[in-house]
This record gives C-alpha cells, sequence and structure tokens, in this order.
C-alpha cells in the first residue's frame, strides 16, 4: 500500500519537474516563445526576489501591492460578513421579509460584483470607498445565500420540540436555527473569501493606482509577464493563505462548541 | 381543495415579488431624489426606458440586444467547449490514479489563481480581440466545473462497484450504469456554476479590454461619466445572468428527475 503512494507521489513529481522543464526548454534554451509572451521560469524567479525590494517598473514593491489589496479586501469581506450573515438569517426566519426581499436578491445575485465596480467609481472615486463597496456586494451574495439555506434547512420537529418545552421565538432562533445553520454559515463565509478576492484584483484591473491587480495589469501594457506572472502566482499564494486562515479560525469556533457541551 | 391552496400561495408570491421591485424602485427613486446621488444617478424609470430605447437605438455600432448577443456568443462557445474538457478530464482523473497523479499537481498550482488573474497574461497571449476572451471564459468555467466532475464521479459507491465486479461486470458497465448515474447530479451543479463563472469572466474580459458586449457598455459608461448607460449594462448582466442560471436549472430538473436536490 504505502509503495503505492509512493510510486504516485514520484509520478506527481516528475510531472511538475517534467512542466517546469519544458516550460524552461520552450522558453530559455530552444526560444519558440518570445520573451514577452512567456518568459523562462528562472527569470520569473529572478523577477519575484527582485520586486520584492525594486518598485520599478510599476510603482511600488510587492510587498505594497499586498498590503494595499489586502487592506481594501479584507475591510470589504468583514463588512459583507457583518451584514450579509444577518441578513440570511433574518430572510430565512421572518416569512415577510423573505417575500420581499427575496426576488430583488435573486435578480441582484445573478449580478456579478465586478459589474457594479464601475458605478461605485462614479459614485465614490477610485479610492478605497469605492473598491470596498464593490467587494461587498460580491461577497455578501454568499454570505446571505448560505445563511438562509442554513436556516431552512431546521427540521421542523426540533422546532416543535422547542415550543413544546415552551421557548419563545428569539430562543428557537438562537439555541435551534443558528447552530444547524452555522455549518452552512461557515461555508458561506469560506466562499465569500474567494470571490472578495477575485473582485478586488479585478476591480484594481478596472481602475486603481495601487495592488496586484493593478500590478499585473500596468505590466501588460509594457510587455512584462514575468511580473504578470509573479503577481498572479502571488495572489493565488495569498488567496490559499487567507482561506488556510479561515480554515484554522473555523476548526477553533467548532472545536470551542464541542468543549461547550 | 389542495389546489387551491396552492394557487393562492403562487399568487401571494407574485403579488409579494411585483411589490418587492416596487419598493424597490421607490427606494431607488427616492435616493435618486432626495439626495446628492441624483445629480449623476438616473432614476428607475428612466433607467427602464433608456433599456427599452436601446432596443432599437445604438450604441456606438450595436443595439443593446446585439451586444448582449457579443457577449452570449462568446460565453456559449467557451462554455461549450470548458463542459467538454471538464467532463472529460475530471471523469479520466477520478477513474486513473496515474492521470490523477499526473495532473493534479499541476492543477493544484493554478487553481488558488483568480480566472480575473489570468486577463493579462490572456491578453499578451491571444491578442486583445476575441481570442483571449474565448481562453478566459474556457478557463474560468473548467476551473469550476472539474472539481464537482470528479468529485461526482468519486463518490460512486464502492459496495456497488464491488457488488457488479463481483458479477463478472465489465469496467464499461459499471461505469455506465453506477458510476455515470451518481455522478450526474455533482456534474449538474458544476454546470451551473460553470455557467456564473463564465458569465462573470465575459463581463469582467470585457471590461478590461473590447469594443462590444455588455461589459463595454458598463466600462465606457464610467469612461464618459454615463451612469445611465452603465445601468442599463448592469440591468442586461443581471436579466441574462438569471436566465442562464434558471435555464440550466431547468434542464437539470429535467433530466435528473430521480435526484432531486433542494435549491
Amino acid at each position: 500500500m504505502d509503495k503505492k503512494r509512493l510510486k504516485y507521489f514520484v509520478i506527481s513529481c516528475t510531472s511538475v519537474i517534467v512542466f517546469l522543464g519544458i516550460w524552461y526548454l520552450c522558453t530559455a534554451v530552444l526560444e519558440l516563445v518570445r520573451p514577452t509572451s512567456l518568459p523562462d521560469p528562472v527569470t520569473v524567479v529572478k523577477t519575484f526576489f527582485y520586486k520584492l525590494t525594486h518598485k520599478a517598473p510599476d510603482g511600488a514593491t510587492l510587498m505594497q501591492h499586498m498590503y494595499s489589496s489586502l487592506r481594501v479586501a479584507l475591510m470589504g469581506y468583514a463588512l459583507s460578513l457583518i451584514i450579509g450573515i444577518p441578513l440570511g438569517i433574518l430572510m430565512a426566519w421572518s416569512k415577510p421579509i423573505d417575500l420581499l426581499a427575496s426576488p430583488v436578491f435573486d435578480f441582484v445575485k445573478a449580478i456579478p460584483g465586478l459589474a457594479w465596480a464601475p458605478m461605485m467609481i462614479i459614485l465614490m472615486g477610485i479610492g478605497i470607498a469605492s473598491k470596498g463597496v464593490t467587494i461587498f456586494i460580491s461577497g455578501m451574495i454568499p454570505c446571505v445565500l448560505n445563511a438562509y439555506v442554513g436556516i431552512k434547512q431546521t427540521k421542523e420537529v426540533h422546532l416543535w420540540v422547542a415550543r413544546t418545552f415552551g421557548a419563545t421565538r428569539r430562543q428557537m432562533l438562537f439555541k435551534v436555527a443558528i447552530p444547524t445553520a452555522l455549518p452552512y454559515i461557515i461555508t458561506g463565509a469560506r466562499v465569500s473569501l474567494g470571490a472578495c478576492w477575485m473582485t478586488i484584483v479585478a476591480a484594481e484591473m478596472v481602475a486603481s493606482s495601487s495592488g496586484l491587480g493593478y500590478m499585473i495589469q500596468q505590466c501588460r501594457g509594457i510587455y512584462r509577464p514575468d511580473v504578470i506572472i509573479v503577481g498572479m502566482l502571488t495572489i493565488g499564494f495569498l488567496g490559499s493563505l487567507l482561506t488556510a486562515l479561515l480554515g484554522c479560525i473555523e476548526r477553533a469556533l467548532v472545536k470551542g462548541r464541542d468543549y461547550e457541551k | 381543495m389542495k389546489n387551491k391552496a396552492k394557487q393562492k400561495q403562487i399568487a401571494i408570491k407574485i403579488l409579494a415579488t411585483i411589490f418587492s421591485f416596487l419598493i424597490f424602485g421607490l427606494l431607488w427613486e427616492m435616493l435618486v431624489r432626495f439626495s446628492d446621488v441624483g445629480r449623476v444617478m438616473p432614476g428607475p424609470l428612466e433607467t427602464l426606458q433608456s433599456f427599452f430605447e436601446h432596443f432599437t437605438e445604438k450604441y456606438s455600432a450595436y443595439t443593446l440586444p446585439e451586444h448582449v448577443w457579443r457577449s452570449l456568443r462568446r460565453v456559449l462557445t467557451g462554455y461549450f467547449f470548458a463542459a467538454i474538457a471538464a467532463i472529460a478530464l475530471g471523469i479520466l482523473m477520478a477513474s486513473y490514479k496515474t492521470i490523477d497523479a499526473i495532473v493534479s499537481p499541476l492543477f493544484n498550482m493554478v487553481r488558488p489563481i483568480p480566472p480575473v488573474a489570468w486577463i493579462p497574461l490572456a491578453i499578451l497571449w491571444f491578442g486583445i480581440n476575441d481570442g483571449s476572451k474565448y481562453f478566459l471564459i474556457f478557463w474560468a468555467s473548467f476551473l469550476s466545473m472539474v472539481q464537482n466532475v470528479y468529485a461526482g464521479t468519486k463518490s460512486a459507491d464502492p459496495k456497488l462497484i464491488g457488488a457488479a465486479k463481483m458479477l463478472g461486470a465489465n469496467d464499461g458497465h459499471i461505469f455506465l450504469t453506477i458510476v455515470l448515474p451518481s455522478a450526474v447530479p455533482y456534474i449538474f451543479s458544476g454546470l451551473q456554476l460553470g455557467i456564473n463563472s463564465a458569465w462573470a469572466m465575459a463581463i469582467g474580459s470585457e471590461m478590461i479590454r473590447s469594443t462590444d458586449g455588455v461589459g463595454w457598455l458598463i466600462i465606457r459608461g464610467m469612461d464618459n461619466n454615463n451612469l445611465l448607460q452603465e445601468l442599463v449594462g448592469i440591468l442586461a448582466v443581471g436579466i441574462v445572468g438569471f436566465a442562464l442560471a434558471s435555464v440550466l436549472r431547468g434542464v437539470e430538473a429535467k433530466l435528473c428527475r430521480w435526484n432531486k436536490r433542494g435549491t
């Protein structure tokens, strides 16, 4: 069994090495592709270390771009959690609110978040506020949706039991419905994080003066694919890092709940 | 008796929907009328009027439906090939460990990168015209579909497969009668996710660089400080997005009647 796993591990490693090898061969050795469309992997690594400390060619170091993107993304994300989750719970819990809010929400849901970016830029300028609101909208949708579905999953029987024992409607919400919905809410938070991170990159590409999206968009104009690839990998890495952090928080939360019992 | 109750429920729902949009429109109108926003932002009636006017009037070279069709054509082409590729690769990866071992590490390297981040590179590779958009839409919907197909193929009950093997079914037979039926619901939720990301990607890539399409409408509205055009664009994006999702949901309900997931 272990031998088998080793075999597949070796295959995986070979696959990555072969991929990088072909990339290197096509770019640096055989020069099949122009370096203005695809640089060789060694250049990409060099550019990464160069960008850590140098501002050229796009006006800020990698760290500054990362800070700027992260700040806005996390701000919008926090806002979408704070507003989205209670809104979803409210919509699922109260019938009149559900009837009135759901149709409009279903329509807004169909609009990709970044479509709002240009309008927010006109209304609020190209600074943090417009991007924050765009991210908030795209992050809020999965939060609302999952919280809504989660609350709707509550079993009628559980509610009946609670009522039989004289629970008020408020107690039923906090002691029965929300605990049932918690896994869904957490899933919503995770999906929302991905949406926020994607939207900040897109919004920065549309109009901005800093951030990772801005960096890769600028470097397209001056034919620097090495910086673009560094930017893309950084975006991917930061995205995974944020998701992993959220996973840790999630586990801590769930553990805390078990401990309480 | 039951039918009547159902009818009543539907009536309430329709009324609530109308009411819901009315309230939304009223809030919007009030925002425009009584605050500074009104100086740049048109009201709901004005937006609707402009929306319908542009069925015949042109934004630059095309009318609104033509712009929508241009975006839609890109989406459907990219999405179609992405669906085929994702279903094929997902099933192959889940069925053959060697393929899984070869593709997974490469896939895991690129998966965390949001598809929009590929826009600059795609433009360098495929030019600023439709080439890069087809690639981006393909890539965005492919990424969101492949995992579902993979998970679906893996979800087949091993006990059933074991039983079939014991009774002498060959691999092809097992695949068609056990693996595929259990994968279909997953594949459909993947297709749903895929069409959403394809549509979002089309808007995104058109916003970055294009000369037509709904994304272009929205971004050109920003460049000209024309919020009316932007709102019409957003309205069109919402309607088409809603329609695409509904069509897929309808198809799924028809095809997978045996496995109705609550949506």
